[in-house]
């Protein structure tokens, strides 16, 4: 027993109660929906609310007498904990309505709501009781607000995956400090995500949804989720352009670095147009924007779709913001579907398949590899052509115009490696547990990069009920490893985080 | 004249060397002992020893009525708090050494007139824009400009197919009535005798010799010297140091393409991140098969500038061997300056000197302007501001009691630049350029008072 690693095992448990009450919390906000459209289950939601309070409430007390000294290790495993604790209690509201009977669907569609993915076991959304769905949605709304104080401050103090490189407060090559105080500044964050939340709720609803449609939806769009209240998801309003450009609008924002965000709302636009990320982004967007829209009006014919396109504005407008919604709909990895993007041409299926890899900005609620890494992988394999010819020449990667330091670049090199890694052996478990090559491709990029639909089986037309109970447990494994930037949790599975040595 | 010279490092060493020369009243402030005992038996002048900042040294060094105080210690801070204290304390001038030039771009805006320091001067920027402007010009060895190029002095080896070679000053004056240059200082193959040419000096070949010259006189001067231009873009720079990263910064702005080779990994890296455009290379530059693999002879110039003098002149020794044109090496013992032009180095740069001759002009009497110093040449080249009371104004230029061994290169009226010839009419508001021999310094400077 001397040989393993000590951890802090009673400030770990007692953060996981801390966590567990705040869930708690929110089920009773939860529940208040529930009294509030008397949807039937008030009962039931008040008792998991107070049931979940009340494990947290005596995970807490029992370790009260904790140490507060904390090791990088501990960290490791109370973010990768804190994320199955949270998806444990979070299975509660369903299990106890009977919404979800099945554990490990609860389980897959909880977790599938924390990591912010949007893939759902329901077959019918419509039918499940208002304060449940709320419910669902928060989930993505707290995983949201997990993943930027997670990605502000502390990734980069866990070193993980080049994180230090772009995270606002991380002492290094990008010195733009926010404020320097890491609880200040996820404060400052989660204002400008509270405040954006509000901002498209209210403008859904001026558009025309129903006041707990446009809640719910903008609780999913900010966490770039995907959970809808509607079996057809965003598709329901494709009679509805504005609604569906609102949409829009807050994925991109919610795709983006919320560090800028803040800038902009300082009116320091100034350094938000000179960020490399957000350039790339942003000009990705359109191209790909314009490219599928031509190919969209040329080539498809929406009448094959399962989802009806009434075209009130035109074709060419219809093309257009179909395009746009779901190529950044899957760039900011939401998974919200206006269109199944599957039955568009061949060549935009494997497209967005791609597309998956790619992840939205640093610093934001998205999943996937992130763009900022794609850059420093991109620049550094064109560095390297140079670096041939010039072997003893220092040849840095620069990011911002700052030279990245070659530690930092090997970080993220392994990082995609692993990313590519993890995908492999993901599909390949998939394929083994009964999922056609297509599915299993699909599946495997989708769960890991927290989007939502993938191809095949698992397309913009179907969801995840059809998978059998290993693949579903697979598939929340793939969304959690995503979700932590891998080595966080991947590195909990080595032996050497283990020994004490 | 009472000066004082906070540090007694190479360049404190030798400022009070050429000023004890010219017998000023010199005290040198060190904490070293032993170099204030070099200095004090190789030089007539006082030493006190202790801290440049401590009050209690400079009221000992007599600083209440001293005219002149330098403080050229490594530390710039130190310098620049020796000048606040010893301005404080009633010095009339103040120079601080500094090697950080944020210090001197900000001059104005920071005040430090205001806080007592009278100048900045940064031998590092001194030696980076020297280089530069060799590069310019890189047919000659050695430049100076006077007033931003209104009037230029250029040095330059004779070779056999100059047109001039063989014949005298007078004749090469007569064959060429309209040149707009004039010779103003010879120095014989082999040896160390400073010549100030006369109408029957002869120009003979290997003869270093000295022009003043306006900008339309340079083009004229490369014809006749039957010299070509060298149009320069490739440049390598060995050593990432202060002079080397500033000059590849300088370099880059101006399109030039910079290879820097630097041998410390962390400083390489840092220059790469500060210079985008600036290819570094990390290896020891007195390895040949990396300066071979970086394509050495495909470059114009190559300039040396690491702190080691030796390595520099074995490396543009290579460089000269692999075909580069241009060579500059920085070399900081002046022992090495005769031996260095005769086995090929193009030119020779030295901080010491640099920031010397910068400094010396605040010791001149008159108004001098501007003066500089020809390298390894016992003669020294001023500018001088004509006022009306000076004896020299409203003459004609054969009027004026000149001494044999002082020569008036050229003058500069409104901004532009001419050669004066006998009958050419001096009034106040022209800057005179002179070079002088030593020994008529005192004379020519009564001249302008």
């Amino acid at each position: 027993m001397s040989s393993f690693v000590k951890l802090n095992f009673k400030i770990i448990f007692h953060l996981m109660g801390l966590l567990i009450m705040v869930n708690g919390g929110f089920m009773l906000l939860a529940t208040l929906v529930s009294f509030y459209y008397k949807d039937g289950v008030e009962k039931e939601m008040l008792e998991a609310g107070l049931v979940t309070l009340l494990i947290g409430l005596i995970l807490m007390l029992l370790t009260r007498n904790k140490r507060k000294e904390l090791q990088k290790r501990d960290g490791y495993v109370i973010v990768t904990f804190g994320w199955i604790f949270m998806s444990l209690a979070g299975t509660l509201p369903y299990l106890f309505t009977d919404s979800i009977p099945s554990f490990t669907d609860a389980f897959f569609e909880t977790m599938s709501g924390y990591t912010t993915t949007g893939a759902s076991i329901l077959n019918d959304i419509e039918i499940i009781p208002k304060g449940v769905l709320f419910w669902r949605s928060i989930t993505h709304w707290i995983g949201g607000m997990g993943i930027i104080v997670l990605a502000i401050a502390i990734l980069p103090l866990l070193g993980i995956g080049g994180m230090e490189l772009f995270a606002a407060e991380a002492p290094g090559p990008s010195n733009d400090k926010l404020h320097p105080r890491i609880t200040d500044t996820a404060k400052r964050l989660w204002l400008i995500y509270v405040g954006y939340t509000l901002a498209e709720t209210i403008l859904l609803k001026v558009a025309g949804m129903t006041l707990f449609d446009a809640v719910n939806h903008s609780l999913s769009t900010l966490s770039t989720g995907g959970f809808s209240t509607k079996n057809s998801s965003i598709a329901f309003w494709n009679d509805q352009p504005i609604i569906q450009y609102i949409i829009i609008l807050f994925m991109f924002l919610a795709g983006t670095n919320f560090v800028l965000s803040y800038f902009a709302f300082k009116t320091r636009f100034s350094k938000i147009l000179k960020d490399e990320e957000f350039k790339f982004y942003i000009f990705s967007i359109v191209i790909f924007t314009i490219m599928a829209s031509i190919m969209i009006y040329f080539q498809t014919d929406v009448s094959r779709s399962s989802f009806s396109h009434p075209m009130v504005w035109g074709k060419f407008e219809s093309s257009f913001r179909h395009s746009a919604f779901q190529i950044i709909a899957i760039i900011t990895t939401t998974g919200f579907v206006s269109a199944d993007y599957t039955l568009w041409t061949p060549f935009l299926t494997v497209f967005f398949f791609g597309l998956m890899f790619l992840g939205g900005s640093a610093g934001s609620t998205a999943g996937g590899v992130k763009i900022v890494r794609h850059i420093i992988l991109i620049k550094n394999g064109w560095t390297e052509f140079r670096r041939t010819l010039h072997p003893r020449a220092i040849l840095p990667v620069r990011y911002n115009t700052k030279a990245v330091h070659q530690p930092i670049v090997f970080n993220i090199l392994g990082f995609f490696i692993l990313y590519l890694l993890s995908f492999i052996v993901g599909v390949l478990v998939f394929s083994l547990l009964g999922l056609d090559f297509q599915t299993a491709l699909g599946g495997a990029v989708s769960s890991l990069g927290n989007v939502g639909p993938a191809l095949g089986d698992l397309g913009p037309g179907y969801n995840y009920s059809g998978l059998s109970n290993a693949a579903k447990w697979w598939s929340a494994f793939l969304m959690l490893i995503g979700r932590l930037e891998l080595f966080t949790v991947l590195i909990l599975l080595t032996p050497y985080f283990w020994r004490n040595r | 004249m009472k000066i004082i010279i906070a540090g007694s490092g190479e360049v404190g060493f030798h400022l009070a060397k050429l000023l004890s020369f010219e017998s000023q009243d010199i005290i040198l402030i060190d904490v070293n002992r032993e170099s204030l005992i070099y200095a004090s038996t190789h030089l007539d002048i006082r030493v006190v020893r202790g801290n440049a900042t401590s009050i209690s040294v400079l009221k000992d060094a007599q600083v209440s009525d001293a005219d002149l105080f330098i403080s050229v210690t490594s530390s710039e801070t130190t310098n620049i708090t020796a000048c606040v204290l010893a301005k404080q304390l009633g010095v009339k001038h103040t120079i601080a050494r500094i090697s950080n030039t944020e210090f001197i771009h900000n001059k104005d805006e920071v005040g430090f007139e205001k806080i007592g320091i009278d100048e900045l001067i940064s031998p590092e920027s001194l030696a980076a824009k020297e280089i530069e402007l060799l590069l310019n010009q890189s047919a000659f060895n050695d430049t100076f400009e006077f007033e931003d190029g209104a009037l230029l002095m250029i040095g330059l080896i004779l070779s056999r197919t100059t047109e001039f070679v063989g014949k005298t000053v007078q004749e090469v004056a007569e064959l060429y009535p309209n040149l707009e240059y004039m010779p103003i200082a010879i120095q014989r193959y082999a040896t160390q005798y400073t010549i100030i040419p006369r109408g029957d000096t002869q120009f003979k070949e290997g003869d270093q010799v000295y022009f003043t010259t306006t900008q339309k006189g340079i083009d004229e001067i490369y014809k006749l010297t039957r010299k070509v231009r060298i149009e320069i873009k490739n440049v390598m720079i060995l050593g990432a140091s202060n002079i080397g990263s500033k000059t590849a910064r300088d370099l880059c702005n101006h399109g030039f393409k910079i290879k820097l080779i630097e041998k410390n990994k962390d400083k390489a890296f840092d220059i790469a991140d500060a210079i985008p455009d600036c290819l570094v290379i990390h290896g020891d530059g007195r390895d040949v098969d990396l300066l071979d693999e970086e394509q050495i002879c495909d470059m114009d110039a190559f300039i040396a500038v690491t702190g080691n003098s030796e390595t520099n002149i074995m490396s543009c020794l290579v460089a000269k061997s692999k075909g580069v044109k241009k060579t500059i090496a920085l070399v900081e013992n002046m022992d090495y300056f005769q031996l260095s032009h005769s086995i090929g180095i193009d030119t020779l740069i030295n901080k010491k000197l640099l920031a010397a001759n910068n400094i010396f002009r605040y010791i001149r009497q008159g108004e001098i302007v501007a003066m500089t110093k020809l390298n390894n040449m016992n003669a020294e080249i001023l500018e001088f501001l004509v006022t009306p009371k000076s004896v020299v104004c409203n003459k004609l230029v054969k009027k004026i009691d000149f001494p044999r061994s002082a020569i008036i290169g050229g003058i500069i009226r409104d901004g532009e630049g001419m050669i004066a010839l006998g009958d050419f009419n001096i009034i106040a508001g022209d800057r005179v350029v002179v070079c002088c021999l030593p020994q008529s310094i005192k004379k020519v400077e009564k001249l302008f008072v």
